[in-house]
């Protein structure tokens, strides 16, 4: 039972990481209308802000603003890219999501290249903190606390901005008609420009807890992430808020079950194949797609 | 013949039969990645059947086919009018599963490889002979009552519907002879590089394929003849230091082309205008009448 | 004075005869090249771009050092680095742009290029030093590679014998795998080593090659209350794990061991103060007393900010210096008509090499694997590395 409660402690923090990056992959996709694929290395390039800003300063507020300042600034300057990709006729979402994926290579490329000598870099004890709880193999760390509460605020901040602004109420009427929303005067652009904001505010703000949950950042990580981000989001439904933060805290504590219980090298494919098995028998996904 | 040239040529043909069982899903909608899975796959039967029961090379070809058509067959009953990204995430897990699987499996090398399959002669003959067969093939399916239903779902699926297209039946070919194509790619990629690893099939061969097919141009079968050589060639003509910023390059290409060009440098349209003017009979009669 | 003439004449004949045959001798053993042009394909971009980025280091190191003291037979070494990252089909563009003009190559690096690109070298007869992998890789294209490395089965069981003769008290031991490359095979050859020496091996544990969060691992690990711990996993996951461990309360750290191929800066960068106390085996000792490591390694830390050597940065410095004692050795001109012969004088001369000087060790090479080449265990005692036993 001890070793239950605590697999599913780390599962659930593993599940946090991913729907804080689905939340925000889901945000572009319903507002922007893009599949945003370079979002994780957003997240991990905000993360080598933060180590370089550590390197600076131990001031924990500037470091938190440098994460997130990196991370608005690139999600800001990937708008004129996919707002210019949208507006061409005949062009649908698949566009924006091979471009995206253009954006992820040269970005996992130039930190393969030129950041600490292609090295991961890794956050300081100060910085990750350590055991907040710890009863037996039962432990909590701060890392994985701030994440859960983090995560846990994060996504609330972000559902109350969704359903109880006004500015949500023009995201969720231009997810759910883009035209009708330009009809009743609401402006498109500049709420598209504001959701690109969010997501980089977003983005910077699990950078930050990333670095403390898995205290280094490396060029491949937003890869490694990348692919279990998409499959989530379609498990879930394209665009499906709610759906996202379900499958995501799911997959992560599927992930820490069968790592746990199952025996040999098969353990580490049955999220995949639980996920394959889902999508082949609902393909619009488990909770319905909202594009 | 030198050396360089020979595996130039022999990668080149591969990846245009890759580009197009790419592209042939993609005539939909579709973006089927169950096409690397395919090709491991047959790539790794092929090697074991060569060594280790010295099959001859046209039975080992024509099985590896019969077993990607196979896998194309099973999973297009499920996803054969799925979403595109249902499509895309069930070809990235099956493409994850099939890698766990080679790596686990001794008798497949597991994870240090699989080394000497048997050499054929006159490989690039072989491989040049059968993608000339493919492109007349595609060819025909392009030109054939599939292909301009195809054109229709792409654009919208509820005319194609409304038109009496079955969009399933379409969506099953196309993934079906796209699998078949990549069995047969898989093969021959074997056979041309002599040893296998789960390390040649991964996430960067797909990003790879994608920049082949939407550089290329994804609208016509030619773009990705094009790109295929265009985009082997280029690392092999800059200088080291700048080819090893080839993923740059790559990535910085995607995105230029889906801004610049976005159906790709070669399209339809540019295919029409080349065309003989003379091809264009009556409007030359309408122009003469007006003057 | 007739007869004078013709014998003055005949002395004369001779000498000039004697003189002709000396000087096609002398201009036969002269080098033909301006410089020794050494390709060397490598993996500077892509998932281990780190680790490339210190092999081309040590390589231009060895190749600075070898032309401030005059060259290889007067002429200066290039080294030209090719990246390759980890892709099959660049490597063999390469290796076959390399085949028709290349003395000796070294690399490829990743082991799918070794094993997509090397038998475009064997095929042409050019040799190429894969020094940065296993005797699994190495050994099937013999003669046209040599082996870094002893054969694994042999080299490493008395390494963790010898480990697990340092702490009598451990009865099990639980193996952490990334499946990876030769990894699993060492693996094995870990587990025997311990069982030989009375340890019982645990189910081992499977470390995803994209796992990001190690918590469920290691409670995998530690719900089957092992006494030791082998780490068999690249250095950042590694790192990880032990962080990990330390967090669960894991408190005799001796009892970790780190594989060599671990024993890289993101063992020590991600790892910090919770790797103080592991034991790590590894094929360098930088605390060795030889001015000419201790050169090495200073050199290497003031050009990696303050960062240590890893284990596999030696290789290809020792590569190159290998590689200019065969050519200085051997009398290879670079003349492109002797080219195929003056490529097997090469290969028999690194493949049968005795007595190297290695900027570590000292080891003779029989047929292409090595012997006398030893494996070391250390143990970190206030962040620095501590000899504990050595294995051979």
């Amino acid at each position: 039972m001890e070793i239950f409660i605590a697999q599913l402690i780390s599962g659930l923090s593993l599940g946090s990481i991913y729907v804080l990056l689905v939340t925000g992959f889901n945000l572009m996709l319903l507002v922007a209308k893009i599949i945003q694929f370079a979002y994780p290395q957003i997240v991990v390039i905000s993360m080598y802000t933060c180590w370089w800003a550590l390197k600076i300063t131990s001031n924990k507020l500037l470091i938190i603003i440098a994460g997130i300042t990196v991370s608005v600034a690139l999600s800001l300057l990937s708008e004129p890219i996919f707002r210019k990709i949208s507006s061409i006729k005949d062009v649908d979402i698949n566009a924006t999501f091979i471009a995206s994926m253009g954006i992820a290579m040269i970005m996992m490329d130039v930190m393969s290249h030129s950041f600490n000598y292609g090295f991961p870099v890794a956050f300081p004890p100060k910085w990750i903190g350590g055991n907040i709880l710890s009863f037996g193999l039962i432990t909590i760390s701060k890392g994985q606390l701030f994440a859960l509460v983090g995560g846990v605020i994060a996504v609330s901040v972000f559902f109350y901005l969704l359903y109880r602004t006004n500015q949500g109420r023009f995201f969720r009427a231009i997810a759910e008609n883009r035209l009708a929303a330009e009809l009743v005067g609401i402006p498109i652009t500049k709420t598209s420009i504001f959701s690109y904001f969010i997501v980089g505010i977003l983005g910077g703000f699990s950078a930050i807890l990333f670095s403390m949950l898995i205290g280094s950042a490396s060029p491949w990580l937003g890869e490694f992430v990348a692919l279990k981000m998409l499959a989530v989001s379609i498990v879930a439904g394209l665009g499906n808020l709610h759906g996202g933060l379900v499958c995501g805290l799911l997959l992560g504590i599927i992930e820490a079950i069968a790592v746990g219980y199952i025996s040999g090298s098969w353990s580490n494919v049955i999220a995949f194949v639980i996920m394959l098995a889902v999508i082949l028998i609902k393909p619009e996904g488990l909770f319905g797609t909202k594009i | 013949m030198s050396e360089v040239l020979y595996y130039f040529l022999g990668f080149s043909a591969i990846y245009i039969l890759m580009g197009w069982a790419l592209y042939l899903p993609y005539r939909v909608g579709q973006l089927n990645y169950l096409i690397v899975a395919c090709m491991a796959i047959t790539a790794y039967f092929g090697g074991f059947a060569a060594r280790e029961w010295n099959w001859p090379f046209p039975v080992i070809l024509i099985i590896g086919i019969m077993i990607s058509t196979i896998i194309g067959l099973i999973f297009s009953q499920a996803i054969g009018k799925a979403p595109c990204f249902t499509v895309v995430i069930v070809g990235l897990t099956s493409v994850f599963i099939v890698k766990t699987v080679i790596e686990n499996w001794k008798l497949l090398g597991g994870t240090v490889g699989f080394f000497h399959i048997p050499n054929v002669n006159g490989m690039l003959i072989i491989i040049y002979g059968l993608l000339i067969l493919v492109g007349f093939l595609i060819y025909r399916i392009d030109h054939s009552r599939w292909g301009r239903a195809a054109s229709v779902v792409f654009v919208d699926k509820d005319v194609a519907v409304s038109l009496g297209v079955d969009i399933k039946k379409i969506g099953m070919f196309f993934q079906i002879v796209s699998c078949a194509i990549a069995g047969m790619a898989g093969t021959l990629d074997a056979f041309l590089v002599r040893s296998l690893s789960p390390e040649f099939f991964t996430f960067g061969m797909i990003g790879y394929l994608m920049c082949i097919l939407f550089v290329g141009g994804y609208t016509t079968m030619w773009g990705v003849i094009f790109s295929a050589f265009f985009l082997q060639g280029i690392p092999l003509m800059f200088p080291s230091s700048i080819a090893s910023w080839r993923q740059v390059i790559y990535g910085a290409l995607l995105v230029l082309i889906i801004l610049l060009r976005p159906e790709g440098i070669i399209t339809r349209k540019m295919l029409w205008r080349m065309k003989p003017k003379a091809y264009f009979p009556v409007n030359t009669q309408i122009k003469n009448s007006k003057s | 004075m007739k007869n004078k003439l013709m014998r003055f004449s005949g002395i004369f004949t001779i000498i000039i005869c004697f003189l002709l045959i000396s000087s096609i001798n002398i201009f036969g053993q002269e080098v033909q090249v301006s410089e020794w042009n050494i390709p060397f394909l490598n993996s500077i971009t892509g998932p281990i771009a780190s680790i490339g980025e210190y092999m081309s280091w040590s390589a231009y190191r060895a190749a600075d050092e070898i032309n401030a003291a005059g060259g290889v037979r007067g002429k200066p070494i290039k080294i030209e680095v090719i990246d390759t990252g980890v892709s099959k089909d660049k490597a063999m563009e390469e290796m076959a742009k390399l085949v028709d003009s290349a003395l000796v190559v070294m690399g490829p690096v990743p082991e799918a290029c070794i094993m997509a690109a090397v038998p475009i070298a064997v095929k042409a007869g050019l040799f190429s030093l894969v020094s940065s992998t296993s005797y699994e890789y190495a050994v099937e294209y013999f003669p046209w590679t040599l082996s870094w490395y002893p054969i694994t089965e042999e080299k490493l069981p008395p390494i963790t014998a010898a480990w697990a003769k340092l702490h009598p008290d451990m009865k099990t031991v639980v193996q952490f795998v990334e499946n990876w490359a030769a990894w699993p095979p060492m693996a094995e050859a870990h587990a025997v080593g311990l069982e030989s020496a009375g340890v019982k091996m645990l189910s081992q544990v499977d470390v995803p090659t994209d796992a990001i969060m190690f918590g469920p691992l290691v409670l995998k690990a530690l719900a089957q209350k092992p006494d030791g711990i082998v780490l068999t996993c690249n250095s950042e996951k590694a790192a990880k794990i032990i962080i990990e461990l330390v967090n669960k309360g894991w408190k005799d750290m001796a009892k970790i061991l780190v594989f060599s191929s671990a024993d890289d800066t993101a063992l020590y960068t991600t790892g910090g103060d919770s790797i103080e106390g592991i034991s790590i085996y590894n094929y360098i000792d930088l605390n060795l007393d030889d001015p000419r490591w201790q050169a090495f390694r200073e050199a290497y830390k003031k050009d990696h900010d303050g960062i240590e050597p890893a284990s596999l940065s030696t290789n290809y410095y020792d590569s190159v210096y290998m590689i200019s004692e065969a050519i200085e050795n051997t009398g290879i001109t670079g003349d492109p008509a002797k080219l195929a012969e003056e490529r097997v004088k090469i290969r028999d001369y690194c493949r049968n090499v005795k007595g190297f000087k290695g900027v570590q060790l000292t080891w003779d090479m029989t047929d292409g694997v090595p012997a006398g080449k030893g494996t070391f265990l250390f143990e970190i005692e206030n962040g620095e590395k501590v000899f504990r036993a050595m294995a051979k």
